[in-house]
């Protein structure tokens, strides 16, 4: 039991932490940060699917897209405040993505990716579509910002006597529902439910023989992992203030993807790298030189090497370095 | 319970990456953002990554430029210092990358920000926070038009409404019964294409006998050229931007279609042409043009070229010379530094937007006889363009110069 206080007194701990880095780094970074911090929530829900149930999703950033609508829309043509659409972004999401895994269940490996590539691709073309143009405005999007539904857009928000800029706030919230989803996440998957999302991974065939309904287990996974992407997807929408289909693009769930294998698939540990990367990665890219080409080179190589050297993520480099102190116990969570 | 220990490594990680983050520093605000005695900071985002990359020159283009403007002694004594920010093209990053330089870094305005999507996602907040966004490098036609609602954005080249428009007087003068096919990407600037173009043919828009669009994500637009080939236009409209454009071209090859084609002045850098032009499609192609192109010989002797050429030897050396975005890059810094010129020693945001609104001058670096023009009612700086046509791998002007509105 000792262990279980340690765990939640570092939980608390970092949480404290988290909660005190506003006041030393510049509003920027903090601004940054809480897209970190979105990536965490998203990648989160990615890996719950494809780390601990072995399904791959290449879609992720689709149903960011529907929370981040779901959010706009609210908030701009229905004065819905902002936090409060989150429960409903994340809903529609999970609905969506709920749906979607049924007929997903005829479909494996590659051929599952390539079906969740599918609404990627198509999703902001659908976005464009003329006759949702009311409810989508097309492609000159929903602008967010200044509009009263946003916190602190213009003037900022009074806290016990301190005024948070937009950037601190967004960085709160979303840090704050982040830790909230991680723990649920943590609960979630230590139990029965996700003892089961593993055997269903490990071998559907023995899962159903030990009397995991493997089907159900599917469905449950793509649609938590989709409410997961769609409070992700709402918040960006809040963060960056605008959608229009091109703030989500194509790329967004490749990277997202690239996110949860860089964070470990199968373990929780690794997240805050996975999403620090998706955040950082193509900037630091970038910065080796200005020649056009080189980023993407750079980036490229970066990843290659990621996967050579930490074939398990950031999750199994950690429990690499603590093998010698651990005396061989392997760990997953 | 050893766990615990992995654990305890979450918030170490997390301090030693934040510490080695947090080093970069914000600057210290003046009074007047951006504005200090001897400099003034202006700032863009333009994709110097991913797909869309060529574009970014322009960005190159134009610092080259503010740096020979500098070594002139800069404008009122101030020097013009241009950071950009690198979006990959992405709207999000745009906003990220705008909200860094306004928050973080200060800038007097924003200049060049290059995308219609990219300017469309950060035109609410910049007008907002009444910064300007200035020169957008995009030929949406909402920059010049929204300007009651967005009084700080303006954009710089003619629309592409305008440009479609020009097409279409082109085509009811020289073959009336044109059966016309378009391509066209499939979002705002596609579009405003196309619908310039049916804007312009007015009763006659029913010649236009087959309109596909392609979405930007997809790999190749192979499967839209073929289906407008079955509808026997001998007209192709290529609305399409970069890489699409040059597949446009093979495809039509491929199928051993031979339309007469127009293409989009965006894709239509000659850089890009040349590529496009081993397919042998490209001979006869229409396009227009508004800046001098580089790697057109007959601006040898021209002084504008001259300049553009020294500026870059001296600043960008080993650099393309013959690149035309380097050119709209410069075109564009010469409109800028002219602005900033005319708002006057005692520069502030609303002095700069005067300034900007009531331009009047010979940009060098655009055709003989454009001028960059506005006034508080029109917010659209240049409003010319010249027909051309590619032959033997170089466009060559024809016609007079022709009104882009």
């Amino acid at each position: 039991m000792i262990g279980f206080a340690l765990r939640a007194l570092l939980f608390v701990g970092a949480l404290a932490l988290a909660a005190f880095l506003p006041t030393w780094l510049s509003t920027f970074r903090t601004y940054e940060f809480a897209y970190v911090g979105i990536y965490f929530i998203a990648i989160l829900g990615l890996n719950i699917l494809t780390g601990y149930t072995g399904q791959i999703s290449l879609g992720q950033g689709a149903f960011m897209a529907l929370g981040g609508y779901t959010t706009a829309i609210l908030m701009a043509d229905h004065g819905v405040k902002d936090v409060w659409t989150l429960p409903l972004a994340g809903l529609a999401a999970g609905v969506a993505g709920y749906l979607f895994g049924i007929p997903a269940l005829r479909l494996r490996g590659p051929y599952l990716a390539l079906a969740t590539f599918a609404i990627a691709v198509s999703l902001p073309t659908l976005l464009l579509y003329d006759k949702l143009d009311r409810l989508t405005h097309g492609e000159e999007g929903i602008n967010l910002f200044g509009i009263p539904e946003s916190t602190a857009s213009i003037t900022p928000l009074r806290v016990l006597g301190h005024d948070l800029p937009f950037e601190k706030w967004i960085y709160y919230l979303t840090w704050t529902i982040a830790a909230a989803l991680f723990l649920a996440a943590w609960l979630l998957l230590r139990g029965r439910t996700g003892r089961s999302f593993r055997a269903v991974r490990d071998s559907e065939v023995a899962a159903a023989v030990s009397g995991v309904h493997p089907a159900a287990y599917k469905t449950l996974a793509f649609g938590i992992s989709a409410f997961y992407a769609g409070v992700a997807g709402g918040l960006y929408a809040m963060a960056t203030t605008f959608v229009n289909p091109g703030t989500f693009p194509v790329a967004l769930s490749l990277t997202l993807l690239v996110g949860a294998v860089a964070s470990g698939l199968g373990s929780l540990w690794g997240l805050l790298a996975g999403a620090f990367l998706v955040e950082y990665l193509p900037t630091l890219a970038g910065k080796v030189s200005s020649q056009p080409g080189v980023a993407s080179v750079v980036y490229g190589g970066i990843l290659i090497a990621l996967v050579v050297l930490l074939p398990d993520g950031a999750a199994g480099g950690l429990r690499r370095l603590a093998r010698p102190l651990t005396s061989g116990r392997v760990f997953r969570s | 319970m050893k766990r615990v220990f992995l654990v305890g490594m979450l918030p170490l990680a997390a301090v030693a990456v934040t510490a080695a983050l947090a080093a970069g520093g914000a600057a210290a605000p003046s009074s007047d953002p951006g504005v200090s005695n001897s400099q003034v900071l202006i700032g863009g985002t333009a994709p110097l990554t991913g797909e869309a990359a060529a574009a970014g020159l322009t960005a190159s283009g134009a610092n080259a430029y503010f740096q020979w403007v500098n070594a002139h002694g800069g404008v009122k004594g101030r020097k013009i210092r241009y950071k950009v920010v690198d979006d990959g093209y992405d709207p999000a990053k745009t906003v990220q990358g705008t909200r860094q330089l306004v928050v973080q870094d200060h800038v007097f305005a924003l200049f060049n920000s290059v995308g219609t999507s990219q300017n469309i996602a950060i035109r609410p907040y910049l007008n907002q926070v009444k910064v300007p966004q200035l020169f957008v490098a995009s030929g949406w036609s909402g920059w010049g038009r929204d300007y009651r609602k967005y009084p700080f954005t303006m954009g710089f080249i003619p629309t592409y409404s305008a440009e479609g428009k020009i097409y279409a007087r082109h085509i009811l003068a020289t073959r009336k019964n044109a059966k016309i096919a378009v391509l066209y990407q499939n979002d705002e600037y596609g579009r405003e294409v196309l619908s310039g173009l049916r804007a312009g043919l007015g009763k006659r828009s029913r010649q236009i006998v087959a309109a596909r669009g392609y979405d930007p994500s997809e790999p190749s637009v192979q499967s839209e050229v073929a289906s407008l080939r079955s509808s026997n236009a001998n007209t192709l409209m290529i609305f399409a931007f970069g890489t699409r454009a040059i597949q446009a071209f093979v495809t039509v090859k491929k199928l051993g279609w031979k339309p007469q084609i127009y293409v989009n002045a965006v894709s239509a850098a000659t850089t890009t042409m040349r590529i496009a032009s081993s397919t042998g499609q490209t001979e006869g192609a229409i396009s227009i043009g508004f800046f001098k192109d580089p790697a057109d010989p007959r601006w040898a002797k021209d002084k504008g070229y001259r300049l553009y050429r020294s500026i870059m030897k001296r600043f960008l050396p080993g650099k393309t010379v013959s690149n035309g975005y380097y050119m709209a890059g410069m075109a564009a810094a010469c409109a800028m530094t002219q602005a900033l010129r005319s708002a006057g020693r005692n520069l502030t945001r609303g002095g700069l937007m005067r300034a900007v609104t009531r331009l009047n001058f010979k940009d060098p670096f655009t055709l003989p006889g454009i001028r960059v023009k506005t006034t508080p009612t029109d917010r659209f700086p240049i409003q010319q363009a010249q027909l051309e046509r590619w032959h033997k791998g170089r466009w060559h002007p024809f016609g007079r110069l022709l009104a882009a509105r």
